[in-house]
């Protein structure tokens, strides 16, 4: 089976560009993919807690992010600087785990396919 | 080689459809095979049959479908598709709408199509929005 790499790196509710990959990478899991997700530059704000997608009509990304275990999708990486520069404090369930860009770089490199990408 | 291609991009919002299709071509020409075009994110309303081209104005939606006549499988979101409006037959009376807007050549598919084509092909390459 594949190694699947899901990045998320637009804000969590300028469009359903989240949402959607994270629905992919569900369904990755499903299909017995190894699926991890990295979250980086704006994608990081998904990560906050206490997010209320219901009050603009859409749904919750960190509720969506909570029913990831569920689907054995545990491995989910978070852009370091990217949490820094926005000066957030990241203490989301599920754990998530904070990369250097090198480390980033050397997860990218291990996964047969990259899912998400930005121009 | 088998390829998977995924457009991401909308008509007129980018240049996925352009650099996907000029990929897609290239790729055909030195005869190696595309098992499927995948649209997801805005990348569905590529497949809306409603489009007019402005004259002097390339037509994307025919250059698909050429594809498709070329037994390349041009697959849509199913999820991403009905709710931005991209609808086929089928979808047409299940949801008693109107009309229906798929164009030819086109089929609405679950998101496992699209981690299937990546698991069953050597590359998978995303034009991004």
């Amino acid at each position: 089976m594949k190694k699947m790499l899901f990045v998320i790196s637009n804000t969590p509710y300028a469009n359903t560009h989240n949402a959607e990959l994270l629905e992919a990478a569900m369904v990755g899991a499903v299909f017995d993919g190894i699926v991890s997700i990295l979250f980086r530059d704006d994608g990081v704000y998904s990560l906050l807690p206490d997010q209320h997608g219901e009050l603009i009509g859409q749904k919750t990304i960190s509720k969506m992010l909570s029913a990831l275990p569920t689907y054995e999708v545990e491995r989910l990486f978070a852009c370091a600087d990217s949490i820094t520069k926005r000066a957030l404090t990241i203490t989301s369930s599920p754990e998530v785990v904070a990369l250097s860009l090198a480390e980033q770089t050397r997860l990218i490199a291990e996964q047969d396919v990259v899912i998400g990408a930005q121009l | 080689m088998k390829y998977t291609l995924a457009i991401h991009g909308a008509p007129y919002a980018s240049q996925s459809a352009q650099h996907g299709l000029a990929l897609a071509q290239a790729l055909l020409a030195q005869e190696h095979t595309i098992e499927r075009v995948f649209f997801f994110h805005e990348g569905v309303y590529q497949a809306l049959s409603t489009r007019v081209v402005p004259q002097g104005e390339e037509d994307l939606l025919s250059k698909w479908q050429e594809l498709g006549q070329h037994g390349v499988e041009l697959a849509v979101c199913i999820a991403g598709g009905i709710k931005r409006g991209v609808i086929s037959e089928e979808e047409r009376q299940r949801y008693e709408k109107q009309s229906s807007s798929l164009a030819e050549h086109f089929t609405l598919v679950g998101l496992g199509q699209l981690i299937s084509a990546i698991n069953e092909t050597d590359r998978y390459i995303e034009f991004p929005a």
